[in-house]
């Protein structure tokens, strides 16, 4: 553990061409995809917490079982979509930073959505009730909704790169971990493992942990700075 | 103004069966009755904020409809933030009213305050407030005075008579306190247990309440 540690510090310190790579590569997709996946998730999350429809309810049943989509299976989809035989063959994304993107931003939207939704379906009844009674209109009402849930924005972005960052399954598959392209933190950590080299892989970890720790300061204290 | 009859029921439990009712504009219609008799439920209805059994809108409508909730939201932005989400018009205007109704209320000092770290009664008088920036036909208020010492509530009733005053509109207001009735009602709707059991002017009602339930509540509230 020791010798992990100090392992970890001088990869670091010693500005390590791989190193830096594989954290690149990995700042590449979780960032994108996290962000896609809020801008995405966050206002539908909350317009499904707002309208109320026929089969309302289903809707967000589906939701939930898509957000215990095994990654593996969201790889095998995207792998049989975009590779040699599928039907986006052309776009040529297998194995690229694109294409492990949109596999996580697969992963995540359903999460950001579940977690925005059961935030707003708590505030909805009040907010909208308050409204009704200053005579504000729908478009004015659910932009209110939509700022009430400023806050929560944070922690689901959070919930949402920390899913990005740890998640190996699928980016594995439609990424092949190759060196110095597609390799990130996590399928660097299964290639030491496997190659018995457990030190690196555990520096890796503990980089990794380091990184999650920066983000979450970072955000808190902007949530802070925001919220006062 | 007209209420329709109407009826409500939650998952198939009736709670309200109402006859209908008429508010005289630039008057008070006062709605006494216990928790839990239905005021509540009549008071969202009416404004349209939920819908009767009969789906229908109840009120005969006449202009726009004011309603102030029971429990209010006060939105994540300063108090005066809250008071010109309702604001129709120019921003010097809105700024102006909204001075002068946080003056009114004796919340000036909170302008610049957060509006969801408020305390109970500072909520409610910023919500009536927010409420009272823009005219209305009908004023509906759910126990505006609830969560106010007695202070705040003289400052509400008084600004509520000078608002009625000024814009002619008529007010349903739902109050516990047969007191604050008497001040501030010309008539009243006494429901009980989900039903209108008296319906009349103020006066009469108080010294000639003709159902025994009407008499007990009054004798227990202490008219
Ligand atoms: N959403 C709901 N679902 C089921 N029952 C409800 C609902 N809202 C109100 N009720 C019931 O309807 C009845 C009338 O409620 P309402 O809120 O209108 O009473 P109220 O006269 O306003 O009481 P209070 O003086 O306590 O405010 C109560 O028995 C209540 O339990
Ligand atoms: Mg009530």
């Amino acid at each position: 553990m020791r010798t992990a540690l100090e392992q970890a510090v001088q990869l670091v310190l010693s500005g390590d061409y791989q190193l830096i790579n594989i954290i690149s590569v990995t700042l590449q997709m979780s960032i994108p995809s996290s962000v896609i996946s809020l801008i995405l998730g966050v206002p539908l999350g909350v317009l499904l917490a707002f309208c109320s429809f026929r089969g309302k309810g289903a809707l967000v049943i589906l939701n939930r079982t898509l957000m215990g989509l095994p990654p593996v299976v969201c790889g095998l989809l995207c792998y049989m979509l975009f590779s040699g035989v599928g039907p986006f063959r052309h776009f040529r994304l297998m194995y690229t930073i694109p294409l492990m993107i949109i596999a996580q931003v697969i992963l995540i939207t359903p999460i950001v959505i579940g977690n925005m939704e059961s935030f707003a379906q708590r505030i909805t009844p009040a907010v909208r009730e308050t409204a009704r009674g200053l005579g504000l209109g729908r478009g004015r009402t659910f932009l209110l909704l939509v700022s009430e849930t400023r806050y929560q924005v944070f922690s689901t972005y959070l919930l949402g790169f920390a899913r990005s960052i740890a998640e190996v399954g699928a980016v594995s598959m439609v990424g092949g971990a190759i060196a110095y392209k597609t390799n990130v933190m996590t399928t660097a950590i299964m290639n030491y493992t496997n190659r018995g080299d457990f030190t690196l892989g555990v520096a890796l970890g503990v980089i990794l942990l380091a990184m999650s720790l920066v983000l979450n300061l970072t955000v808190s204290l902007i949530q802070g700075r925001l919220s006062r | 103004m007209i209420i329709r009859p109407f009826t409500k029921s939650y998952g198939g439990a009736p709670v309200l069966d109402f006859p209908g009712a008429s508010l005289p504009e630039g008057e008070v219609c006062a709605v006494i009755g216990a928790n839990g008799s239905g005021k509540s439920t009549l008071a969202r209805i009416v404004a349209g904020a939920m819908a009767s059994d009969q789906g229908r809108p109840v009120l005969e409508q006449a202009g726009p409809v004011g309603y102030l909730p029971q429990r209010p939201y006060p939105f994540q932005m300063t108090v005066e933030g809250n008071l010109l989400l309702n604001a129709p018009g120019g921003r010097a205007d809105a700024r102006r009213r909204a001075a002068e109704l946080m003056e009114q209320l004796e919340i000036a000092h909170l302008a610049r305050k957060k509006a969801h770290h408020l305390s109970g009664g500072e909520t409610a008088r910023m919500a009536l407030a927010r409420l009272l920036m823009r005219r209305y036909a009908l004023l509906i208020l759910d126990e505006p005075t609830a969560a106010m010492d007695i202070r705040s509530t003289s400052l509400t009733e008084a600004l509520v008579d000078r608002y009625r005053r000024e814009t002619g509109c008529a007010v349903l207001w739902i109050t516990h306190s047969l007191k604050q009735a008497q001040r501030t009602a010309d008539t009243v709707l006494f429901l009980l247990r989900g039903r209108l059991a008296e319906a009349g002017p103020m006066t009469r009602l108080l010294s000639a309440p003709t159902t025994p339930e009407l008499r007990q509540f009054l004798d227990f509230y202490g008219a």
